[in-house]
């Protein structure tokens, strides 16, 4: 009786019939062994015997396991250390400038009654549509701004991203009430005021949406720090994995110089494959355990920011 | 009416933003033409002589080209203003880089006043990284390169300069400051090593030679009693009955033959092809001829038979089945315990060498097949650079020379400090030390002159003098010297290389039918091979006409 | 959008002189430009003056004399890739997948976005949601061993174990054969990335107001009735926005994707060379950025036509769905 009533009461209009539900839940459940598999099976490889690998290929019930692979990497923990807290601080820091900067320009162009949106929108639009290419954006950063090696080259980047500026305006134009606005400028409150006390407080799911997904660009980031940071030393943790990757790809195929490596080092060890997939786990670890957190706001965010264009 | 007026309003302020847009930059160019000839020594070439490396004028070439009485040391030290040499080579970083830093400079300054900042580019960066750092205009001044990661191409955009140009912005510098290389250099290297009648870097000072050959595990020959047929081999074919017996004695257990993309038969250290340049554009001379005529790798005879031959041995099941796309590296294969044989270049005491790598020492036995030859890659494999954007290319060549010729500098920047990474076990003959793992770069072959270096007591103690052996009596390609300018023809060679990497794989490991050589040979005549050999030619024999 | 502002604006112009307007004007939306201002910066920086460098493309660099004074060559840099006789293979190749990449990626997408949106338990569906997004977080590096922990020929996953399930026993050799790629790359390809894509129409779905549905409930409308007749069109402008993006790069492809999955197998070209591969291939030995600028600007020019046309489009036939 209880269960009825409880069932009852939470049905809505949007419930679909009790089979259809059990069909969706079948594929879901399919679907999600299919996207979480393979995940396991890089944890698992992470844990196995490298020579069992070599041997067996992957497996999720390896028959012999073993720590080595994580042994290797932390023999290195100081500089594992060291660009996490580099990519901590670019990432936090970089995500809050970076919504900053948009939301000041997202807010002007969804005001209906400014008559350059549309021009400033194009101007940003248009950063999508073109790209000037790796060089001159290089020779930009490090020629004319000179920020090689310097942690500022691993955020400016990524400050604005024009996808992201086009969600917050439809959100500002959409979930903002215009007589608020109005109300308010009789009041006689200045832009800014209006865009710190009324804006930004009622868009929090939009930037806490844009949010995340800023702080995903930043984390997932190597290739800044491939571009501008020479030393080897001040990168990021995600790049620290991709560059053992590189190097083992580069060697694997690269005769040459893996020979002539080999002729002055014979005990020169390459990262193995069990290495390979512990260092996916290290690189991407943090973020797959924050991931889940963050969603709750992820998809409220978009959720009112995305709709009606 | 109302919003075509309001487009056209919106196109006067784009136009106003590009038109300021327009001037920042011109702003921003203005500057730069500034700054470049400020800075940089070769800003504008017309100046640069005079202008260079203001800092330094007494060791500057004009100023003082009889300035360096005593060789060894090369130049007057009290002249000398402090400088700061930036050397990056290629390889893993190296934790104790400033404690071995400090000691070179201790070392160094009495004797040229400068010291060393040492930074490197790891292994998958440095092909990525090093156009970028040549565009960006980065402050370098010895470089490792190599003709295998980029270094005609560098040469080409600028990035290195002449070091033996008397004309050039910094003279000849190899004259004036490298004596000792020029004295303890085999000739072949240099005159190997040239680009355009000069060198743009100093080639290391090592083995010289190249030979294919075949790695096998001695224990299994020894198990199926192959060891006298083994030790009779001469040629590739006569390996046929020998992977054979291990096939039919050791069935899936053991792969016979492990070939990979660019570890075969027909890879160019097997099959005697010299391709003046890159490997993956056809055009070739046979480096144990004497004709310079550029050919088609389909021209040569060998390549083809080798070919049906490779095949063969697949077919039989001789050869693992993945070749051609593998990434598997040949050593990691032989780790896995599950092959019989891979091919490889050889050098003396590679087989102890590769033994200890796979962690089967003194079970690995080597056949060397074939004459041993030396063309331009092989002078060409390992040099140091001076960047173009040295501010004192004089002080580098010093360091560079060294490198070549100061068995004490030589091994400290290879081995590190004595005692803390390294342990005297005799004169010449060491073992790790206890922070050994903190430095460890492994890249002598990188650096000067192996010929130098100590050995470690797990290698033989007189690998510099087989070395000697081996480098003395090699056959020298008819193209020796000459690296192919791919300028010209970029377009059809960067086509080339794409219609290659369909077949070469493939075929090479015996993976395909080799009837399909001819469908790559007709590709690569639609695309311009015509004009890729014709050019090969012509600047071969402009070369070859420049020597006599 | 932009109907709705106009009568306002006509007010505006037609009530005020021209000049007292313009004071006005600055007055009150001077400081919107001071707010854009950081923004405009960056954009300047990180994208408007670099486009000034694109004129490498027609020149030979020699950066020891700079780029302003390296020779001009006109279309030289362009010419190969129009000059191979693979340029209609890796033009056909490019445009297909990327067809298909978008068509899947709205498809699967609204689907599953439709999918969730409509499970009873939202705990569930959150958690579902949760993985799905999971192997975006994979590099192609890695995505690239995982799939050859499947399709190894003799060790491989498929040819091992699950292809024996089925009782075939024949050993496929997946990387040399072009003919399974055309389902490969695509199943790949929707694996990693569709969990982005759903999430942004599960967004908007959400977001629509269930007063449409309980309307068409009463009316008695069937489910799939409202699915197309309520949730496509209210998420329609979303579904523009996300497809006219990826139709601006339908000439570029993710080289993760087609060089590293791949393993860059060239027996596989048939179906697998795209535009990016093909020039990356080409400027390892090369080394020649001046080419690389060259392809970058075609890719950019048809991209930007491409959305440039379908905008056009758009507008003639709903103008606030235009982008722009």
């Amino acid at each position: 009786m209880a269960t009825i009533a409880a069932a009852k009461k939470e049905k809505s209009v949007m419930d679909i019939s009790k089979p259809a539900n059990f069909a969706i839940n079948v594929f879901f459940w399919i679907y999600t062994a299919i996207c979480i598999i393979p995940l396991i099976l890089v944890l698992v490889v992470s844990f196995t015997d490298e020579k069992t690998v070599l041997l067996n290929g992957y497996s999720l019930f390896p028959s012999k396991l073993s720590l080595s692979a994580y042994d290797f990497l932390l023999n290195d923990w100081l500089n594992v250390v060291r660009s996490y807290g580099i990519s901590i601080l670019v990432t936090v820091v970089g995500t809050i400038v970076s919504l900053t900067v948009m939301a000041l320009f997202a807010y002007p162009i969804s005001r209906r009654d400014f008559k350059h949106r549309g021009l400033f929108s194009f101007i940003m639009v248009f950063t999508i549509l073109y790209n000037a290419g790796l060089v001159p954006f290089y020779m930009m950063y490090t020629q004319y701004l000179h920020l090689q090696n310097s942690i500022l080259a691993l955020m400016i980047p990524y400050i604005v991203q024009a996808f992201f500026v086009l969600v917050m305006r439809t959100f500002f134009s959409n979930s903002i009430p215009t007589e608020l606005i109005e109300s308010a400028k009789i009041d006689g409150a200045g832009e800014w005021r209006i865009f710190a006390q009324i804006v930004l407080p009622l868009s929090l799911p939009v930037l806490a949406s844009v949010g995340l997904l800023c702080t995903l660009n930043y984390w997932n980031d190597w290739w800044l720090s491939m571009l501008f940071i020479n030393d080897n030393i001040h990168i990021n943790i995600q790049y620290r994995m991709y560059k053992a990757l590189q190097d083992l790809q580069f060697l694997s195929s690269n005769s040459t110089a893996y020979a002539a490596i080999l002729a002055q080092n014979p005990n020169f060890q390459l990262p193995s494959e069990t290495v390979r997939m512990a260092m996916a786990v290290v690189g991407i670890g943090p973020i797959v355990f924050a991931y889940p957190f963050f969603q709750r706001y992820f998809i409220q965010g978009l959720t009112v920011g995305a709709v009606k264009g | 009416m109302l919003s075509k007026s309001k487009r056209f309003k919106s196109t006067t302020l784009l136009m106003a933003v590009v038109l300021m847009m327009s001037l920042v930059l011109a702003a921003c160019g203005g500057n730069n033409g500034n700054e470049g000839s400020s800075s940089s020594p070769s800003g504008s070439p017309s100046a640069s002589p005079s202008a260079s490396p203001s800092a330094t004028d007494s060791a500057s070439p004009s100023a003082s080209p009889s300035a360096s009485p005593s060789e060894s040391s090369g130049v007057d030290v009290s002249k000398l203003e402090p400088y700061e040499i930036k050397v990056l080579w290629e390889g893993p970083a190296q934790k104790d880089f400033p404690a071995v830093e400090a000691a070179i400079n201790e070392y160094l300054k009495p004797k040229i006043n400068a010291t060393v900042k040492l930074s490197t580019l790891d292994w998958g960066q440095y092909n990525d990284k090093m156009p970028l750092l040549i565009a960006g205009r980065s402050p370098m001044d010895v470089v490792f390169t190599a003709q295998w990661n980029g270094h005609a191409n560098n040469v080409a955009k600028g990035g290195f300069l002449a070091l033996n140009d008397p004309k050039g912005p910094a003279g000849n510098l190899l004259e004036q400051y490298g004596q000792d290389i020029i004295k303890t250099l085999d000739p072949a290297f240099l005159e190997g090593a040239k680009i355009n009648g000069f060198n743009y870097g100093v080639p290391t000072n090592k083995e010289l030679a190249a030979q294919g050959g075949v790695l096998y595990r001695t224990d299994i020959a020894e198990e199926l009693g192959l060891t006298e047929q083994l030790k009779n081999v001469k040629t590739v074919a006569d390996l046929e009955p020998i992977l054979k017996t291990v096939k039919e004695k050791k069935g899936s257990a053991i792969i016979p033959l492990f070939l990979k993309d660019g570890e075969t038969f027909n890879t160019h250290y097997m099959i005697q092809h010299d391709y003046l340049g890159d490997t993956t554009i056809d055009g070739l001379v046979r480096k144990d001829g004497e004709d310079s005529k550029v050919i088609s790798r389909f021209e040569d005879p060998a390549y083809m038979d080798q070919l049906k031959l490779t095949r063969k041995f697949f077919e039989e099941g001789l050869i693992n089945k993945d070749a051609a796309t593998t990434t598997l590296g040949t050593q990691d294969a032989m780790k896995k315990g599950n092959v019989f044989m891979i091919t490889s270049s050889m050098k003396p005491g590679k087989d102890a060498e590769f033994a200890n790598a796979v962690a089967l020492p003194g079970k690995i036995g080597q056949i060397n097949l074939g004459p041993r030859t030396v063309s331009t890659g092989e002078t060409a494999g390992s040099m140091l650079g001076i960047s173009s954007t040295s501010k004192d290319p004089a002080r580098a060549m010093m360091f560079i020379n060294l490198l070549h010729s100061d068995k004490y500098l030589n091994n400290l920047i290879n081995f590190g400090i004595e005692g803390k990474h390294y342990v005297k076990v005799s004169d010449n003959v060491i073992k790790p030390g206890p922070n050994s793992a903190d430095y460890n770069p492994g890249v002598a072959w990188e650096l000067g002159n192996q010929f130098l270096n100590y050995t470690f007591e797990t290698e033989a103690p007189d690998k510099w003098d087989q070395f000697k052996i081996f480098n003395e009596g090699a056959h020298k390609s008819p193209a020796l010297g000459f690296t192919f300018d791919v300028e010209p023809v970029k377009s059809q060679a960067a086509i080339l290389i794409n219609v290659g990497k369909q077949y070469a794989a493939a075929l090479e490991t015996g993976s395909i039918d080799p009837a399909k050589a001819q469908e790559w040979y007709d590709k690569e005549k639609k695309n311009g091979l015509d004009k890729v050999l014709a050019e090969k030619q012509k600047q071969l024999d402009a070369f070859l006409a420049s020597k006599k | 959008m932009e109907q709705a502002a106009q009568p306002n604006q006509a007010v505006l112009s037609e009530t005020g002189k021209r000049q007292k307007q313009n004071v006005g004007y600055w007055r009150k939306y001077g400081v919107f430009y001071l707010m854009m201002a950081p923004a405009l910066i960056v954009l300047l920086v990180n994208n408007y003056l670099p486009m000034i460098g694109s004129i490498i493309a027609f020149k030979n660099v020699n950066y020891q004399t700079g780029v302003f004074n390296s020779p001009w060559v006109g279309w030289d840099n362009f010419s190969y890739l129009f000059s191979t006789t693979d340029a209609w293979n890796i033009t056909r190749n490019t445009i297909i997948y990327n067809v298909v990449f978008i068509t899947l990626n709205l498809i699967i997408g609204v689907s599953l976005a439709l999918m969730f949106n409509s499970m009873r338990s939202r705990k569930l569906a959150k958690f579902h949601q949760t993985m799905m997004f999971l192997p975006y977080f994979l590099s192609w590096v890695i995505i690239t061993y995982l799939v050859y922990g499947f399709l190894n020929p003799e060790i491989g996953l498929l040819n091992k174990t699950i292809l024996p399930w089925f009782g075939s026993d024949t050993m496929i050799d997946w990387y040399t054969d072009p003919k399974y790629w055309p389902f490969i790359l695509p199943i790949v390809n929707t694996w990693k990335g569709i969990g982005y894509y759903a999430v942004f129409y599960l967004a908007a779905i959400i977001g629509i107001d269930k007063e449409y549905y309980e309307a068409a409930t009463i009316d008695g409308a069937s489910k799939w009735r409202q699915i197309w007749s309520i949730t496509v069109p209210l998420i329609r402008p979303v579904i523009i926005v996300l497809t006219m993006l990826q139709i601006g790069r339908i000439f570029y492809s993710d080289f993760g994707l087609f060089y590293q999955v791949t393993r860059n197998a060239g027996s596989l070209y048939d179906t697998t060379l795209v535009i990016d591969t093909y020039v990356y291939q080409g400027l390892v030995v090369t080394g020649d950025f001046g080419m690389s600028s060259a392809a970058g600007l075609y890719q950019a020019v048809v991209g930007f036509v491409l959305v440039f046309v379908s905008n056009l489009i758009i507008r003639r036939i709903s103008r606030e769905d235009a982008l722009f």
